[in-house]
């Protein structure tokens, strides 16, 4: 089953084309990565999925639903989304900012139910430690863990992630990993855009690749591996070294 | 209740007070000869005053905070979108020739200053706090330098009481004052009271308001709205008074933390108390009256800077 459908889908930002013809489909409850160069376009794609940039020719079905004609508060109880860095102000409460995710649910004041979400939510993140703790003392890793339970807070179908491990350390990456890998096995279909192609490889269902204004699919998993495809991907100089039956992918040195 | 028995006219002292409310209350008539002065201290210009400053600090305190939780800045407040010049000039102007009411002047060019500094900012259908609090800069120069004008050509008279404005004016407040101000105020407040949890949603960004459900750009100008009414309004009928929506919104969130659930309710009450109490002082500690909007400044100002030591917040986040 399809999750997300994009056809024929173009974006121009200033005149300027970034997407063209990008026709994609992503499966529903698997982790799928989308790996690119700086500047190809993968976040751009994901914001376009995630209803924050209007798109100007094609189609996006995301469980059915256009999402041009999709408001926030609709849009809200489908799809969650998870920005690349959040930067707070003031120092809410642990428990104030996973509430801020049933924003969708509520029409001025939180009930009860949207507490005992943002509560199951906390859990589910494994954070029930930190509910009262001040959100702005936090480490990277901790807050990110917040947002997460913040947006799933919101019950989405789908979830889609920029960079969600880009300011963490290595424990934290491969926790957060495990996270949504434990999440997409529940059912949850998750899209995130990510720098590191040996992290997507270790912990990815399925993998698209943005390169020259256009969104591919790699043909077999096995591609994934392939190190003349992604020589394509990254324009690059890359290798492959061969590591407990598996490959490491690392940037190749003159 | 304590402001009702403190002031500098000499024959109405507190126990004399007490004693013709105890008689009001209990129902006998009038005892002593000085009944009648002692109805006029207390009922039409003591009891006027202390209900115009306590909505008047309580209009800024809730506007201030809600200001700064929209914007995600916390130091902003409704002056820094040219509200105070606007409405300074346009109380000058209205002293200088007196066309229309001084009150209705201020209001009208309080939120014609505002409206300007918001549709100068604004773009692609959003708003920036960059943008804004340069656009205010720029509003409440144009502003600052009519009122200057105004000045310099009114006669010694009017310049007085002009100047005498600009320092917040709650000396002489009276029951249509109050009238004059207390809907608008009721109906700002009570909206940012309806607000008080989005505002919660809309402190965590544009972005995350938006994937979460919510449209954030007309959120926050609703909210806006609703705060530059309650300002206006407030300063309208009070005069400026300096850094007061910028100082209660931060002891308000020392004392009950960020949770604007509780703090836009709470900023209402203790920025109405709080006026009341700085007013106090300013009718009791000397001879004759302190400005209130100075005494506010004096206070505001070291208040102000060290805060910016202390959050490491700058404009551009």
């Amino acid at each position: 089953m399809k999750a997300i459908q994009v056809h024929n889908l173009g974006f121009f930002y200033k005149n300027v084309c970034v997407l063209d013809n990008v026709n994609a489909d992503i499966e529903t409850g698997k982790l799928t990565f989308i790996l690119g160069k700086n500047g190809s376009g993968k976040s751009t794609f994901l914001r376009i999925l995630a209803g924050l940039l209007p798109y100007q020719k094609g189609d996006i079905h995301i469980l059915g639903n256009d999402n041009s004609k999709l408001n926030y508060t609709e849009r809200s109880k489908i799809v969650g989304f998870l920005n690349q860095q959040h930067k707070a102000v003031f120092p809410f409460s642990v428990e104030e900012v996973v509430l801020t995710g049933r924003a969708g649910y509520v029409s001025y004041i939180p009930k009860e139910i949207d507490k005992q979400a943002a509560k199951l939510a906390i859990e589910k993140v494994g954070i029930t430690h930190l509910a009262n703790r001040n959100y702005t003392e936090l480490s990277g890793g901790e807050q990110q863990l917040v947002m997460i339970a913040r947006v799933l807070a919101q019950n989405p179908k789908v979830l889609l992630l920029d960079e969600p491990t880009s300011h963490l350390d290595f424990s934290n990456q491969a926790h957060l990993l495990s996270l949504l890998k434990k999440l997409a096995n529940e059912g949850l279909t998750i899209v995130a855009v990510l720098h590191d192609p040996n992290l997507a490889f270790l912990y990815g269902d399925d993998f698209l690749f943005v390169r020259d204004k256009q969104v591919i699919r790699s043909a077999t998993s096995a591609d994934a591996w392939n190190v003349d495809f992604l020589k394509t991907i990254y324009h690059g100089n890359l290798e492959a070294i061969p590591y407990n039956g598996r490959a490491l992918l690392v940037p190749y040195m003159n | 209740m304590v402001s009702l028995f403190i002031g500098p006219s000499q024959a109405a002292s507190p126990g004399d007070i007490l004693k013709s409310l105890f008689n009001f209350i209990s129902g006998n008539q009038a005892t002593t000869e000085n009944y009648t002065l002692l109805k006029s201290v207390v009922f039409d210009v003591r009891l006027p005053r202390i209900l115009l400053t306590f909505i008047t600090g309580g209009a800024l305190a809730v506007s201030g905070c809600s200001i700064q939780a929209i914007f995600r800045n916390p130091l902003t407040d409704p002056y820094i979108l040219g509200l105070s010049s606007g409405a300074a000039f346009g109380a000058a102007l209205a002293m200088a020739f007196a066309f229309i009411p001084v009150q209705l002047s201020a209001f009208i060019f309080g939120l014609l200053a505002v409206g300007l500094s918001y549709f100068m900012a604004r773009k692609n259908k959003s708003i920036s706090i960059v943008s804004l609090i340069l656009s205010g800069i720029i509003v409440s120069g144009i502003f600052t330098a009519l009122l200057t004008v105004i000045q310099y050509v009114s006669d010694p008279f009017k310049l007085q009481s002009i100047v005498h404005w600009t320092m917040g004016n709650l000396h002489n407040a009276n029951w249509s004052k109050l009238q004059s101000s207390i809907i608008p105020i009721a109906i700002g407040v009570s909206v940012l009271i309806i607000y008080r949890w989005r505002m919660n949603v809309l402190a965590m960004g544009d972005d995350e308001a938006r994937t979460a459900g919510i449209n954030p750009d007309k959120d926050k100008l609703i909210i806006l709205v609703a705060a530059t009414l309650a300002s206006t309004s407030a300063v309208a009928v009070a005069g400026i008074i300096g850094l007061y929506g910028l100082i209660i919104p931060h002891m308000v969130r020392m004392m009950i933390g960020p949770d604007n659930r509780q703090s836009i309710p709470l900023n209402f009450l203790f920025g109405g108390t709080f006026l009341l109490i700085i007013d106090n002082f300013s009718r009791t500690i000397s001879g004759f009256e302190i400005p209130i909007g100075v005494f506010t400044m004096l206070l505001g100002a070291p208040f102000f800077i060290y805060l910016m030591k202390k959050t490491n917040i700058g404009w551009g986040n």
